[in-house]
Order: structure tokens, then C-alpha cells, then sequence
């Protein structure tokens, strides 16, 4: 209990604010540029952090870390980039707000979403930490090949219009996936000699470039042409009720997924915005909206992100391993102060386990202060005129290219996948499917091979395992819903006002 | 007023003329005359992104080199490429010292797989200042007590059990490869993209045994909830006083990753002698001691000619691994 008292003193100290809302500040600007992500946040903070009390330095990692899975959704909304790889399903929705002259709902409803899934992320962390650990413990490499799949069964629900683009467009981002070193052999493929390839293509490169680069080739086309624009009005920061009854539901299934995959190693928030966005467009009466600037198109994916943030210290804190780039930053900075993250750190550190259960809590409401001064200010942005928007964008997908691995092959890498973006534009290709294919092509292959050594080749493996099974069935449902309810359209209904 | 403002101004001006062209001669004698490494900044690059166990050495050594040697320091991550980022980052700059490279002892099984475009010769190897060995570890559930126990079942049952660890065809499948050569048994090998996967496959029993470094499972090991048969170190590691070493169960195989640096070959003499002082003043810092006492790390503090002998041989008997178990024709 002591710990517990002793750490809301440090969180409501004034350092502790200052450190919070420093780190929401700086969270919000890196988050929405893209490339910098938390995970870049995270590693400049670093040398500053050795100076500060662990607690403190863990207070403004946290903050930092929630602000920037908010932040991403800023420039997504606005400007179709999305500054972070988790907010690459808010731009869809979202920008498509924001074409609507809704930039501003749009981004209050990702702020009230992102805040909403940060605070229950927190709650789980805090009350269900170490059964949640457990729960991560039985996700063996057939569990996680079927969690895979699953997300792969959203391209549908991504296609726009075409199921066949679509698939098309994933076929695509899964062959992109294959680059880099075998995950079993351990050798080269498709590298042709670049060892830049080693790791794959990078994927900030790809979605820099689909999303961003292309977005910046389509205004500045705009802009040449002298085409009419919509823009928006700046307005209020909070919601309205008519808007929270609309997307309550999302943001708390969006919250339980984001907190559910952010537990899971190798998984984290890039998966979860799509997986989010696709079960409320499932549940959803009018799933036609979606891709048009549904509301629930951003509250879900944004309440899934921040609530990853809970679910990814979960591993960290209750077994001393981390589960994301992230995590393993934050773990570093805690060696650096001697401090080895794990089951024993409770008894050890209490004041600073409970400083990080409550920063995740109270962080993300200094996110929503800080969002809410930030927002009429961001939302403005779009009455530049296109021409200095997409200069704009240009720049910042440059900047962040290069600041993935201070490299220029991923400058030249991120601006051939803008062309391919622009290409696809064109012909109407949705380049989300891509996107998705990419993040999940890895997960997928890595473990249904891993697997499959496991088991020495053995397929019952992913009948035997129930995680996998339990996946593998909701992958089916997942496939079968939509084509039934097409079937179910196109069939007369007897008696009916169809015929 | 303004006149006398002006007049002032323009005394200061002169005065700080002065004194800078006083300081300059005075600061550009010695200069000239002994050429202290280093004169500007140094930098260290680190050939993996932030937060891992190499970056956090990384970054303890550019505070010390700060502290006790005096130096400036930026760390500069080049991860990618299995090291071939950074290291190609070292071998583009001038061969001056003043570009540092952080490195580890992957840098051998890179090279060998021909994962790492570069050869030994590319580098001078300074100082290996880390070393972490494998283990076979298992959970404490397991029917195994020591590595004869594994070792037997192995022979009797080939194939059965689930072993994996970090990486393919690396430090810890090399280690299996050597107990499997002198145990006599078959195994195959699960091979996980990062350290912690590793503990979390271990801890759900999702594979049997693993061949991983002590530390990253460092709360199970001390809670007794992971039990390690056997470590690769020559004696009995003072952080792990319970855990017996391969050797003392009649299995000789010793082998550990080292982390240390290594700067572009060509680099003078003079550069490298300045590097090495720095180093030892680090090394001999109660800091560093504590550092490494905390990060569980055996200091090996190899110099120069010691650090290319060994990784020289390192290379030599990686390459035959990876010949023989398939991994290069």
C-alpha cells in the first residue's frame, strides 16, 4: 500500500506533471510525424533520462509512448500520412472525415478514443497483469500463425469496391513480406545482394510512401489543376453526445483488442488498428460507411492503439521480457539504472511499478489535456493550400524515411513506394490491404514454419493447438459473414419487397 | 549615453579579440605539437537499434568515456543488415578513430554465413569488454537435473524434444551443435527472432529446452522457475554460483558472445594507443564495475592482439559448423 501511496506522490508531484506533460507534448508532435515513431521517441529520450529517478524516467517514456499512438492519428487524419504504423487504419476513415470538411470531429473523436483506450489499457495492466501474462504464455507458434490469419481475413473488408483489387494489393504486401533473411534457414531471399534487405523491406518505407508520398503526388495534382476543396470549419474539442453514443461500443471493443494483442509479442498495435476496425465494421448496421469517414472507423483502431500501450507492459512487468521494440527501450533505460524489469521488481521497487501502473492511467489523460490545447491549432492545417500540403508532406516523408535507419536507401526505398502508391491511386487500388499484408506476412510465415519444425512436420499441430484452433474457426467466420450476407442480398426474400 | 555604450561595446569587442587569438595560439601549440586523440567529438556507433544489450553497453561506455576520459561522445544507432549497417557505416568514414564501432561476437557467424559483406581485415579489433555464455536451460518441471540426463534421452529418443533458442545458425545453435557432436545425439532446433521469445516459448512450454544466454531470462533463473543444466562458461559464473558448468559434467564446450569495439583497419597507431588509455580508465572505474556486476557480465577485456586471436579461431570453427550442419555449401 505504501508503494502505492508513494507513487501517486511522484505522479502528482510537480516534476512528475512536468515530466508527463513533456512527454505528451513531445509524444503528439513525434506521433504525428511520420516515420518517428514511439519507438524513436523513446530512443532520443534515452540519454536524458539517466539524470532523472527511475520513476520520473519511466513517467516521461509512458507519456511519451501514449502521446506519439495518439499523435499518429493527427497527420493520418489530416493528411492521410500516418505518423505512426498503428495509425495507419485512422487514416482511412479519417481523412476521408477530414475530405468532408470533419477534420476536426475527426480528431476529437481519435483524441477522445485514444484517451478512452489508454485509460483501459492502464486498468488491465493495473488489475490483471499477471493473468493476462499467463494468457500471453499459451500463444504458441501455432496460436500465433491463426491470430495471423485472422487479421488477414480484414483485407475484404478493406477492398473498397473490388474484392479482387484487394486481394490483389495483399498478394502484393505478402510478396513484399518474403524479403530479408529466412526466419528458419536463416539465409538471404529476394535481397539481390543489399544487405539494407536484410530485415525485409522496411515497412515505414512502404507505408510512408503508399500512404504519404502518393497523398502528396495526388494534392500537389490538385492543386495544378485549381479543383475546389473542401475545407473545414475549426471548432469544439469535445465530442457531442450524439457522437459518443455512436462509437461507445467501438472504443470498447476497440480497447479490450488493442489491449488482448498488445500482450502478444511480435503483434502489438500495427496489427490491432485493422483487426479493431474490421470487428466494428462487422458488428457495425452500416458497414457501407466505412472507408467514407465512419465515425467508427477511427474510434475503434485509435482505442486499439493506446490500449496496446497497457497490454505490451504486461509481458515487461509480470515476466522481465519485453514484447516490442518499445518495451525493450524502456527496459534498457531501467538497467541503465541498475534495474532489472520482472515478477520481483513489485517487492524490490514498488513506488516504481506502481508510478508505471498509474502513468499509463493518468498519462493518457494528460494526453487529452494536452491534445485538446493542440488540437484547434493541428486542425487548422488544413486550410493551407494543397500545394503547400503536399510540399509539406514531402518533406516530413523524407525526413521520417531517413530517420528510420538514417539511411538513404530508405529515402529512395519510401519514394519508389510513393510512384507505386500514386500508380495504384490511379487505378483505384486500395492500398491498405498491402499495408495489412505486410505487417502480418512475417507473423505468418515465421510461425506456421516454426511450427511446423516444431511438430517435424506435422499439420495437426494447428488442430491440437486450442488457441490456434480458436483462431482458425474465427478466420472462418470472419470469411463466411460477409459471403452469406451477399448471398442473402442478392437471394429473393419470399414475400418480401425483393423479386 | 549612447556614445559611452558604443565606446564600452566596442572595448569588449576589442578585449575578446584579444583574448580569443590569446587563447587560439595558446590552445594551438600543444595542439601541433602532440595531436591529443581525440580533438573533436567521437563517435560511437552502435550496429544494433536502441534499448537492447548491446546498446545499453553501448551507451554506459560513451557516459564513462565522457566522465573519466574526458571525451565528447554521441551514440549513433546503425541497426540492420545483421551488423552489416554499421559496419559499413565504420568502413566509409577516414581511418582516424574517430568513429567507433560497438559490435559483438555475431560478427563472426555474420561473416561466416555471408550475411556480412566484410572480412576481419576490414577492422582492427580494440577491446572486448562484455561476454555472456549460452545455457541449456529447462524449465523446473522437467525430468532433467543435469546435461547427462538430456544428453541420455537425446540419444534414446532423437529428434523428440523441442530445443530452440535465439536465432539460426548463431551463438546458441553453435553451442547445441557442439553438445550434440560430443553427446552423440540428434537434434533439431527452433530458432526464435529474438532473445525474449525465447524465454516466453520456454515459460509456456511451447519448446523443451533452450540454449540461451543466462540473463534474459534473468527473473526465472533466480526464482528457480527456469533450471539451468549446464553453462558455457570455463568455471562456475559468480552470478549464477548454483547453476553447474558444462565442463565440470565432463562436456568440454566453452563459448560466450562478446560485445567490445573495434574501429576501421588502418586506423594509426597513435589514434588506437589513445583509444586503449581510454578504455583502461573506463574499465578501472568502480562505475563500470558496478555496470557490469549488474548487468551480470563477465569482463574478458581482451586487448588487440588476445581479440583477434580468438576471433580469428572463433571464425575458423564457425565456418566448419556451419558447413557441416548445412547452413553454407
Amino acid at each position: 500500500m505504501d508503494g502505492v501511496i508513494q507513487s501517486l506522490g511522484v505522479i502528482f508531484s510537480l516534476s512528475g506533471l512536468v515530466v508527463l506533460l513533456i512527454g505528451a507534448l513531445l509524444g503528439i508532435v513525434i506521433g504525428a510525424l511520420p516515420g518517428l515513431g514511439p519507438s524513436i521517441g523513446l530512443s532520443l529520450l534515452i540519454p536524458f533520462t539517466y539524470s532523472m529517478s527511475p520513476e520520473l524516467s519511466m513517467l516521461l517514456m509512458i507519456s511519451l509512448y501514449t502521446s506519439a499512438e495518439y499523435g499518429g492519428s493527427i497527420s493520418a487524419i489530416l493528411l492521410s500520412t500516418p505518423g505512426t504504423a498503428a495509425a495507419a487504419a485512422t487514416a482511412i476513415d479519417g481523412y476521408a472525415m477530414a475530405q468532408k470538411g470533419q477534420a476536426n470531429e475527426a480528431i476529437s473523436i481519435s483524441l477522445t478514443a485514444s484517451t478512452v483506450g489508454g485509460v483501459l489499457g492502464g486498468l488491465a495492466l493495473l488489475l490483471l497483469a499477471m493473468p493476462l501474462a499467463k494468457l500471453a504464455l499459451q500463444f504458441g507458434p501455432a496460436g500465433y500463425f491463426a491470430v495471423g490469419l485472422f487479421g488477414l481475413t480484414s483485407v475484404a473488408a478493406l477492398s473498397g469496391g473490388s474484392l479482387v483489387k484487394g486481394l490483389l494489393g495483399a498478394a502484393f504486401g505478402l510478396g513484399l513480406a518474403t524479403v530479408g533473411i529466412d526466419p528458419i534457414a536463416g539465409t538471404p531471399r529476394f535481397t539481390f545482394g543489399h544487405f539494407e534487405l536484410y530485415e525485409g523491406v522496411p515497412f515505414l518505407a512502404a507505408l510512408i510512401g503508399l500512404f504519404a508520398v502518393s497523398e502528396a503526388m495526388a494534392l500537389a495534382e490538385k492543386h495544378a489543376c485549381k479543383a475546389p476543396m473542401n475545407k473545414s470549419r475549426v471548432g469544439h474539442v469535445f465530442m457531442s453526445a450524439a457522437v459518443w453514443k455512436e462509437t461507445w461500443r467501438s472504443m470498447l471493443s476497440g480497447s479490450v483488442i488493442g489491449t488482448l494483442l498488445g500482450i502478444l509479442p511480435g503483434v502489438g498495435g500495427n496489427i490491432a488498428c485493422w483487426v479493431a476496425r474490421d470487428y466494428a465494421r462487422a458488428r457495425d448496421p452500416h458497414p457501407e460507411t466505412y472507408g467514407k469517414g465512419a465515425a467508427n472507423g477511427i474510434a475503434a483502431p485509435e482505442a486499439s492503439n493506446n490500449a496496446t500501450v497497457g497490454g505490451a507492459l504486461v509481458p515487461l512487468l509480470s515476466l522481465g521480457v519485453p514484447g516490442s521494440p518499445t518495451t525493450a527501450i524502456m527496459m534498457g533505460a531501467l538497467i541503465m539504472h541498475g534495474l532489472h524489469p520482472g515478477p520481483q521488481l513489485f517487492a524490490e521497487q514498488p513506488t516504481l511499478v506502481y508510478a508505471i501502473l498509474f502513468g499509463v492511467i493518468i498519462a493518457s489523460l494528460v494526453q487529452y489535456l494536452v491534445g485538446s490545447l493542440f488540437l484547434p491549432i493541428m486542425a487548422r492545417t488544413v486550410l493551407l493550400p494543397d500545394g503547400v500540403i503536399a510540399a509539406g508532406i514531402l518533406t516530413f516523408a523524407v525526413l521520417g524515411a531517413f530517420a528510420i535507419r538514417n539511411l538513404m536507401f530508405d529515402v529512395w526505398m519510401t519514394l519508389a513506394f510513393g510512384l507505386v502508391g500514386y500508380a495504384m491511386k490511379k487505378l483505384n487500388f486500395p492500398v491498405a490491404p498491402v499495408i495489412l499484408a505486410m505487417v502480418l506476412g512475417y507473423l505468418v510465415e515465421s510461425n506456421y514454419r516454426t511450427a511446423l519444425v516444431s511438430s517435424q512436420g506435422d499439420y495437426m499441430v494447428f488442430l491440437t493447438d486450442p488457441i490456434s484452433v480458436l483462431f482458425l474457426l474465427l478466420s472462418l467466420v470472419s470469411i463466411l459473414v460477409p459471403v452469406r450476407r451477399a448471398w442473402r442480398a442478392k437471394r429473393p426474400v419470399r414475400g418480401g419487397q425483393g423479386a | 549615453m549612447q556614445r559611452e555604450m558604443t565606446f564600452t561595446g566596442r572595448f569588449i569587442r576589442r578585449t575578446m579579440a584579444v583574448l580569443c587569438l590569446m587563447a587560439g595560439t595558446a590552445l594551438a601549440l600543444p595542439q601541433t605539437a602532440a595531436a591529443e586523440f581525440p580533438e573533436k567529438p567521437v563517435t560511437l556507433v552502435v550496429w544494433s537499434g536502441a534499448g537492447g544489450s548491446l546498446d545499453t553497453y553501448g551507451r554506459k561506455l560513451a557516459e564513462l568515456l565522457e566522465r573519466e576520459a574526458g571525451w565528447t561522445v554521441k551514440v549513433d544507432n546503425r541497426p540492420g543488415g545483421s551488423g552489416a549497417v554499421g559496419l559499413s557505416q565504420i568502413v566509409t568514414q577516414p581511418a582516424d578513430g574517430y568513429n567507433i564501432l560497438v559490435l559483438t561476437g555475431t560478427l563472426t557467424f555474420g561473416i561466416a554465413q555471408g550475411l556480412i559483406p566484410f572480412k576481419l581485415e576490414d577492422l582492427r579489433l580494440l577491446r572486448a569488454m562484455q561476454s555472456e555464455p549460452s545455457s541449456l536451460a529447462v524449465m523446473n518441471d522437467s525430468a532433467f537435473q543435469t546435461v547427462d540426463d538430456f544428453v541420455t534421452y537425446m540419444k534414446e529418443h532423437p529428434n523428440e524434444l523441442r530445443v530452440g533458442g535465439h536465432s539460426s545458425g548463431g551463438f546458441h545453435q553453435y553451442m547445441l551443435y557442439q553438445l550434440m557432436k560430443q553427446g552423440g545425439f540428434e537434434s533439431g532446433w527452433i530458432p526464435h527472432d529474438a532473445s525474449g521469445k525465447v524465454t516466453l516459448a520456454l515459460l509456456g512450454h511451447h519448446i523443451d529446452a533452450a540454449m540461451m544466454t543466462p540473463s534474459t531470462a534473468l527473473s526465472q533463473v533466480k526464482s528457480g522457475e527456469i533450471r539451468l543444466l549446464g553453462v558455457s562458461t570455463a568455471e562456475r559464473s559468480p552470478f549464477l554460483p548454483d547453476a553447474p558448468t558444462f565442463k565440470e559434467q565432463g562436456y568440454d564446450i566453452e563459448g560466450a558472445i562478446w560485445r567490445g569495439i573495434a574501429v576501421k583497419a588502418g586506423t594509426p597507431d597513435d589514434a588506437v594507443d589513445a583509444i586503449q588509455a581510454a578504455i583502461d580508465t573506463v574499465t578501472a572505474s568502480e562505475e563500470w564495475k558496478t555496470f557490469q556486476e549488474e548487468q551480470f557480465q563477465d569482463s574478458p577485456d581482451w586487448a588487440e592482439a588476445e581479440f583477434t586471436e580468438r576471433v580469428q579461431k572463433d571464425l575458423a570453427e564457425q565456418a566448419e559448423f556451419l558447413k557441416s550442419a548445412g547452413f553454407v555449401q
